[in-house]
């Protein structure tokens, strides 16, 4: 259990709360033919949320002293590349098509996870991207975003 | 008609050629997924909604739904079927509630008995899956027509008693599970209102008028969230893998596991229907039991069989036991479950006591391609067992990113939109984050699926007593429920006060 992140998310949670009760003050009370509004549900889960925060942040202070164990290292470096990855590949799957988004995607993924075998990730990444779309959309006749018209192909 | 008449058009439906293709399908890839190692059920069964999704596109919406669930519970309960060959062959559970199958299923193997073990665990899943499946069968009618009785205030306690009862027993910390129920049920309100048709908490942006997806947020948080676990913790296998010769077992080993099969599929299957104790519990039950009435408990642990048959076939009872409650009062009690109802509700099908009197090709085409699921399944993994163990070797580089990949395609597929790729991203942060500490991920999904539901009776219930909350203590049926839901959170507190061990659920 770690005190720090608990005490922090406890407090996240809180303010989430908070805003649901506040944001269902704002949505009217009443829907016809019924005397049970849209803002009940919200603002109870919102309230019990907020207890529930303060609850957990209350238990925060009972955590036995944390033994200095020692912090596992995390593989950050890793993590944040192919995270950032996966961000430019969300964001440019509509820009500049399935295909060569996702075989950019897969490449840097693979060498991420261990450098080396161009060859091997260079047409496995192919294979997926290529094989995915050509299911999909040609047999399964299902929609996704194709090559860029700027490629003139 | 009679159950029998049910079942018999069930596997009419079931026989139909592509079901059977679907129900290989899935019982094919759980069997893959219950081997691969950082990936289990349900980010299984998560990444595959959409892809049956996409499948299923050009049939008629009622056989869409049933092809498409029949490969999903396929891809279920196949994967408690290969989570033991990662057990067994390497020291390392493929799921969670292959845990216990380690502890004699290793020493097994590093005694040459890999094969045998294998085979043992495939045959008792496959004996465990065809209890629960007839408990199945026998249950189904008699409790679905209780749940038509049930009032709208009644079954809001149900629903409640279904929260609970998931919450009380998932991870580590009761409040956090508690915390991520009602978050759950709190992104369940985003979106139109669906009896007055009022915006609520969209912030004026279309994207969040239909509400949060499920299926964004499931994939987000299980398989992205693995995903993510994986690279950060460098979660790879590393060990030997135990040779595999001798696959048949022989007479005396049949001998020696008929009886762990058999109570380990009794203890599976009831510990299955009741709502939030899953198959990791009941593996540990029925192994706990075989242990405690051995002649020989000394031999626990050193590779006694019974170690190995008892949990298999109760994890694959569970896994059937927790269908009941799922089809006939739509509570679904594991993650995985949960999962699977919103797979059926965003094919417009709701899970419950309706679903047998509105869909019974559905219901009964799911039932009876359970039973031939479970013939295919003994059959891949008797002898394709060699085959499948060399999967374990898949190398992560080429896993990882795919299921990355195959995240975004499926999510996109079904939505088509690159605000719901975004938030896959974040939930798959936002979960690996809180999961890591103690922050259980099923009950958040599942108060995302039961939160219309319960918003719903609850207000048709108060409605009808304008606006008197008392109504839910003052019918028998509804406070029933509302003091087991109560006792389910607060038995294992006191419990835990008192010092006992409370052997929680992870999933």
């Amino acid at each position: 259990m770690s005190k720090t992140f608990d005490r922090f998310a406890s407090l996240i949670f809180l303010v989430l709360g908070v805003a649901f009760v506040v944001g269902s003050q704002n949505i009217s009370a009443s829907a016809y033919g019924s005397n049970v509004g849209p803002n009940i549900f919200p603002m109870g889960l919102g309230s019990l949320l907020i207890l529930l925060s303060l609850r957990l942040f209350y238990e925060t202070f009972k955590y036995k002293q944390e033994g200095k164990k020692e912090k596992e290292k995390l593989d950050y470096k890793r993590f944040l590349i192919i995270l950032v990855a996966a961000l430019f590949y969300v964001l440019l799957l509509e820009e500049i098509g399935y295909v060569i988004s996702t075989f950019l995607f897969l490449l840097v993924g693979f060498q991420t996870m261990q450098k080396g075998k161009w060859l091997n990730s260079v047409l496995i990444s192919g294979a997926f991207s290529f094989g995915v779309y050509l299911l999909y959309v040609e047999v399964l006749d299902g929609t996704l975003p194709g090559l860029p018209t700027w490629l003139g192909l | 008609m009679s159950a029998f008449d049910y079942l018999l058009n069930g596997f009419a439906t079931a026989l139909q050629w592509q079901n059977i293709i679907f129900a290989f399908v899935g019982v094919l890839i759980g069997t893959v997924v219950g081997v691969l190692p950082g990936i289990g059920p349900i980010s299984g069964v998560a990444l595959l909604i959409p892809v049956t999704a996409s499948l299923t596109s050009g049939l008629p919406p009622e056989a869409a739904a049933t092809s498409a669930i029949i490969l999903l519970a396929g891809v279920y309960y196949g994967a408690m079927y290969g989570g033991s060959t990662t057990s067994i062959l390497l020291n390392t559970p493929g799921e969670s509630s292959s845990v216990v199958t380690v502890l004699d299923g290793y020493p097994m193997a590093k005694q040459g008995r890999a094969g045998v073990a294998l085979s043992i665990a495939a045959i008792g899943s496959f004996f465990a899956g065809l209890v629960s499946l007839i408990g199945l069968v026998f249950l189904a009618e008699p409790l679905s027509e209780v749940a038509l009785k049930l009032s709208p205030a009644d079954e809001f306690s149900l629903m409640i008693l279904g929260l609970c009862a998931l919450s009380g027993l998932a991870g580590k910390s009761v409040t956090k599970a508690l915390m991520m129920t009602v978050f759950g049920l709190l992104i369940a309100t985003i979106g139109l209102d669906n009896v007055s048709g009022v915006a609520r908490f969209t912030f004026d942006m279309p994207e969040l008028y239909s509400g949060l997806e499920f299926l964004t947020i499931a994939v987000g948080v299980f398989a992205l969230g693995e995903v993510f676990k994986t690279i950060l913790e460098r979660d790879v296998n590393e060990g030997e893998i135990a040779k595999i010769s001798r696959i048949i077992p022989t007479k005396q080993d049949l001998k020696e596991s008929a009886g762990p099969i058999l109570r380990g599929s009794l203890v599976g299957f009831f510990k299955g229907i009741v709502p939030g104790s899953g198959a990791t519990l009941a593996s540990f039950l029925a192994y706990l039991l075989e242990k405690k009435i051995s002649k020989t408990p000394e031999k626990f642990g050193k590779g006694a069989i019974a170690g190995v048959a008892a949990p298999e076939s109760a994890n694959n009872a569970a896994s059937g036991g927790a269908m009941i409650p799922l089809l006939t009062l739509g509570i679904p009690g594991t993650g995985t479950t949960a999962v699977l109802m919103g797979a059926l509700i965003m094919y417009n099908v709701q899970p419950g006591p309706l679903l047998f009197e509105d869909h019974p090709n559905i219901a009964w085409g799911l039932i009876a391609s359970m039973f031939i699921g479970n013939v295919m399944l003994l059959i891949l993994n008797m002898p394709l067992v060699k085959v499948f163990a060399k999967l374990i070797e898949t190398p992560p580089k080429y896993l990882i990113p795919m299921i990355v990949a195959i995240s975004v395609f499926g999510v996109y597929a079904v939505r088509v939109s690159v605000f719901d790729l975004v938030l896959l991203l974040l939930c798959g942060l936002v979960g690996y984050f809180l999961a890591k500490n103690d922050f259980p991920m099923a009950p958040l999904v599942l108060g995302l699926v039961l939160g219309p539901m319960i918003e719903n009776n609850l207000r048709r219930a108060l409605t009808t007593s304008n606006g008197d909350f008392s109504i839910f203590i003052e019918k028998p049926v509804s406070l029933v429920f509302l003091i087991i839901a109560v006792l389910w959170i607060t038995v294992p507190l006191i419990m835990k006060m008192r010092g006992k061990k409370v052997i929680v659920n992870e999933e």
